[in-house]
C-alpha cells in the first residue's frame, strides 16, 4: 500500500508492506523498517518503528489523522489519489477558496463578470472579522459556490474564475 | 439570605456550566435556554431544566429576548443570568426583564448604558480626573483631520464596541479612509450602529484590570487587579492576578480611580474596569465592562470567593457581606484560553470534531469548559473550548503548575492553541514578567522543529492506522476497533 501523507505543510510517500504484525514501512526512499501500532485503551497506542517505541494518543476520521505525541499534537492528512492527480495535473489557482471557515455577507460579483487581478469577489465573515476576497489574476467569474449568509468551511471553493473568452456555467 | 429560587441562564457553553454549578451549591434550580443544536451538550445536561429556542444562525437563539421572557414565564424563574458576550451588556434586554417582573443578574439599565457608549465612558472618567487616551470623534466633524492631528500610528474603535470587535490599527495615513469604512462597516454590524472613533495608539501598553463588586447601598469593594496583556486580536488569551511586577504606588491609584468610577456611577454586581498602562507609569481608562469576565476565576482563585454567587446575592438585594479589609489576596492564579483555532495560520478559528479528549486535574488546577467526546465544533459559536487556570503561592509556581496542566491536556480532532499556550507559559520573557500587548507579535513563539525520527514515527502511525480503513486485508477488528466509531 502506498501512500501519501501531509504533515505540517510537506507531503511525504509512505509504503506499507507485509501482513499485520510484520509489516515493513518505507518513507520517500528511507531504507526500509519493521513497524507496529498496538492499543492500549481508548485512543492510547503503542507505536513501534525498528528499535524505537513510543506511546501516542491517536484518533482518526476520514482522511483526517490527529496524534499526541511527544507532548505536542498533530495533524496529518491522507491524501485521496484522485485530488493528489486533480493537482499534478495543474489547476492555476482558478478557484478562490475560503481561508478559513466563514459566512459570506456579501458577494460582490456573478457568473460572467470580467475581472481584473485584485476585483473583490466576495466580502466574507470569521472569526468578527470581515475579509474582502479578491480576484488572483485577471478572468471572467464562472461560478459563484456559496450564497449569501451561507457558512462555509475552510478551504471550501467560493468563486471560480475562467480564462477571459470563456463561458459561464 | 436570597430570595431568588430559580434563574434562567442566558449563555452556553462553559461559562452557562460554571454557573449552574453555583446555582446548585446554592441550592437554586436552573433553567438553560438552548440552541436544539446544544440539546444534548454538557450545559443542557447539568441544567434542571431546559427550554429549547430556534435560531438560524443559531447564535440568534441566546440573543432572543421574547424567547428568554416567554421561557422565565414558562418555567417561573425569578431572576435571569447573562453570563458574557449575547445580552450581557444589554441595556433594553435589562430593562424589558426589569418591566416583566424577572431580575437581570447584574448592573441597573443605566449603568449598562453609561458604560457601554464608550465615549460617554470616557466623559465621565475624565469629569472624575482619570486619565484616557486622547481621542478624536467623529461628531465633532472633520474626523480625517482631527485623526490626522493625533498623530499616527492610531487605533480605530466602534462608539458601542467592545471584545475587540471593529478595532483596527491604523499605522499610515494612506490607508486611513479605507480602514474607517472597515470599522465602520464592522460596527453596524455588530452593535447595530456605525459609530466609530480614533484614539492614539499606545506603544506596547499593558492591559490591567481591576474586579469590582458593588452592592446596590453604596458599598464598593475591589478584588485586586489582573493583568491581560497577552492578546492577539485584541482579545486575551492570558490573564493572571496579581499582575507581575506592577508599582505599588500605580497598583493602589489603579484600584482607587476603579472604586471611584464604580461609586460615582452607582453601579451595582460585579464589573470591571479596564486601564492600558504605557511605559512610563502613565495609566489610561480604557473601558468598563458591566458583566462577569470570561477571565474571571483568576481572580475566584487569590480570593476564594464565587464571584457569580456575589452577583446573585446583590440581585436579591443583600448588601456586600464584607469590607475591603476583609478581601485577602492570596498566591498567584493564571489562566490560559484553549481556542479551537490554528496559531500557525494566523489563529483562524478551527472546526472539527471532538475524538479524544483528557483535561487536567489537581491541586490547583482548575478547567472551565463544556467540552464532551464526539461534540462537534463548528463556527457558529465562539471558537473557546476551555479555559485551564492554575492557582501557586507564587508567579512561577503557578506558571509551572499551568505548564504541566496544558501538557497534559489532550485534545484530538480538532486545532487548537494548546502548544502555543504553553510556548508562551514557557517563554522567557513571560517568566520574567515582561507582559505587554504586543507580545505575541515582538517574541519568538514558532513551534520546534520536529526531529528526523519523530517525523518517521507520526508517518508511520498514521499510515499503520489508516491501513485499516482503505485495505479490506488488514479489516482487523482490534486494536484499531477502538477508534473504529468515527468512521464518517
Amino acid at each position: 500500500m502506498r501512500r501519501c501523507i501531509e504533515l505540517l505543510g510537506h507531503r511525504y510517500e509512505v509504503s506499507l508492506n507485509g501482513p499485520s504484525g510484520k509489516t515493513m514501512i518505507k518513507i520517500e526512499d528511507r531504507p526500509p523498517e519493521s513497524s507496529s501500532l498496538t492499543t492500549e485503551e481508548g485512543s492510547s497506542f503503542i507505536l513501534a518503528l525498528g528499535e524505537d517505541t513510543l506511546p501516542m494518543e491517536i484518533a482518526r476520521t476520514g482522511e483526517e489523522v490527529f496524534i499526541h505525541a511527544f507532548g505536542r499534537h498533530f495533524y496529518l492528512r491522507i491524501l485521496d489519489p484522485v485530488e493528489q492527480a486533480a493537482q499534478a495535473a495543474g489547476s492555476k489557482g482558478d478557484t478562490a477558496r475560503a481561508p478559513m471557515p466563514g459566512v459570506v455577507v456579501e458577494t460582490a460579483v456573478r457568473p460572467g463578470d470580467i475581472v481584473t487581478r485584485g476585483t473583490p469577489l466576495m466580502t466574507i465573515e470569521s472569526m468578527k472579522i470581515l475579509t474582502v476576497i479578491k480576484a488572483p489574476r485577471e478572468g471572467i467569474v464562472i461560478k459563484v459556490h456559496v450564497e449569501n449568509g451561507k457558512p462555509f468551511n475552510k478551504n471550501a471553493p467560493l468563486v471560480t474564475l475562467g480564462e477571459g473568452r470563456e463561458r459561464p456555467l | 439570605m436570597t430570595d431568588i429560587r430559580k434563574v434562567l441562564i442566558a449563555n452556553r457553553g462553559e461559562i452557562a456550566c460554571r454557573i449552574i454549578r453555583t446555582l446548585m451549591r446554592m441550592g437554586i434550580r436552573s433553567v438553560l435556554i438552548c440552541h436544539p443544536c446544544e440539546a444534548e451538550g454538557a450545559a443542557a445536561g447539568m441544567a434542571d431544566e431546559v427550554v429549547e429556542i430556534e435560531g438560524d444562525p443559531p447564535v440568534s437563539a441566546y440573543l432572543d429576548v421574547d424567547g428568554i421572557i416567554r421561557a422565565c414565564k414558562d418555567t417561573g424563574a425569578e431572576a435571569v443570568h447573562p453570563g458574557f458576550g449575547f445580552l450581557a451588556e444589554n441595556a433594553s434586554f435589562a430593562e424589558r426583564l426589569g418591566g416583566e417582573g424577572i431580575r437581570f443578574i447584574g448592573p441597573t439599565p443605566d449603568a449598562i448604558r453609561l458604560m457601554g457608549n464608550k465615549l460617554a465612558a470616557r466623559d465621565f472618567c475624565r469629569s472624575l480626573g482619570i486619565p484616557v487616551v486622547p481621542c478624536a470623534r467623529e461628531e465633532d466633524g472633520d474626523f480625517m483631520e482631527r485623526l490626522k492631528a493625533l498623530v499616527f500610528p492610531l487605533l480605530l474603535k466602534a462608539v458601542a464596541g467592545g471584545g475587540g470587535k471593529a478595532m483596527h490599527e491604523v499605522m499610515e495615513e494612506t490607508r486611513l479612509k479605507e480602514t474607517i469604512n472597515l470599522a465602520k462597516e464592522e460596527a453596524l454590524r455588530y452593535f447595530g450602529e456605525g459609530s466609530v472613533y480614533g484614539e492614539k495608539l499606545l506603544r506596547d501598553p499593558r492591559h490591567v484590570e481591576v474586579q469590582l463588586l458593588a452592592d446596590r447601598y453604596g458599598s464598593v469593594v475591589h478584588l485586586g487587579e489582573r493583568d491581560c496583556s497577552i492578546q492577539r486580536r485584541f482579545q486575551k488569551i492570558i490573564e493572571e492576578s496579581p499582575a507581575p511586577g506592577l508599582d505599588p504606588e500605580l497598583r493602589q491609584e489603579l484600584l482607587s480611580s476603579a472604586v471611584k468610577i464604580a461609586k460615582e456611577a452607582g453601579y451595582e454586581s460585579a464589573g470591571t474596569v479596564e486601564f492600558l498602562l504605557d511605559g512610563q507609569g502613565r495609566f489610561y481608562f480604557l473601558e468598563m465592562n458591566t458583566r462577569i469576565q470570561v477571565e474571571h476565576p483568576v481572580t475566584e482563585m487569590v480570593t476564594g470567593l464565587d464571584l457569580v454567587e456575589q452577583q446573585i446575592r446583590i440581585a436579591a438585594g443583600d448588601p456586600l457581606p464584607f469590607t475591603q479589609k476583609d478581601i485577602i489576596i492570596k498566591g498567584h492564579a493564571v489562566e490560559a484560553r484553549l481556542y479551537a483555532e490554528d496559531p500557525e495560520s494566523d489563529f483562524q478559528p478551527s472546526t472539527g470534531r471532538i475524538l479524544s479528549l483528557r483535561l487536567p486535574e489537581g491541586i490547583g488546577i482548575r478547567v472551565d469548559h463544556a467540552l464532551e467526546k464526539g461534540m462537534n465544533v463548528t463556527h457558529a459559536f465562539d471558537p473557546m473550548l476551555a479555559k485551564v487556570i492554575a492557582c501557586g503561592e507564587d508567579r512561577h509556581k503557578a506558571l509551572d503548575l499551568l505548564g504541566s496542566a496544558l501538557e497534559r491536556t489532550v485534545i484530538l480532532g480538532v486545532t487548537t492553541n494548546r502548544e502555543y499556550l504553553q510556548r508562551i507559559i514557557g517563554h522567557h520573557a513571560m517568566r520574567g514578567g515582561k507582559v505587554h500587548t504586543g507580545f505575541i507579535t515582538s517574541n519568538d513563539l514558532k513551534a520546534p522543529q520536529l526531529e528526523d525520527r519523530q517525523r518517521k514515527m507520526l508517518l508511520a502511525a498514521a499510515a499503520l492506522v489508516s491501513r485499516q480503513f482503505t485495505d479490506p486485508e488488514f479489516a482487523v477488528p482490534e486494536p484499531y476497533a477502538a477508534i473504529g466509531d468515527w468512521i464518517n
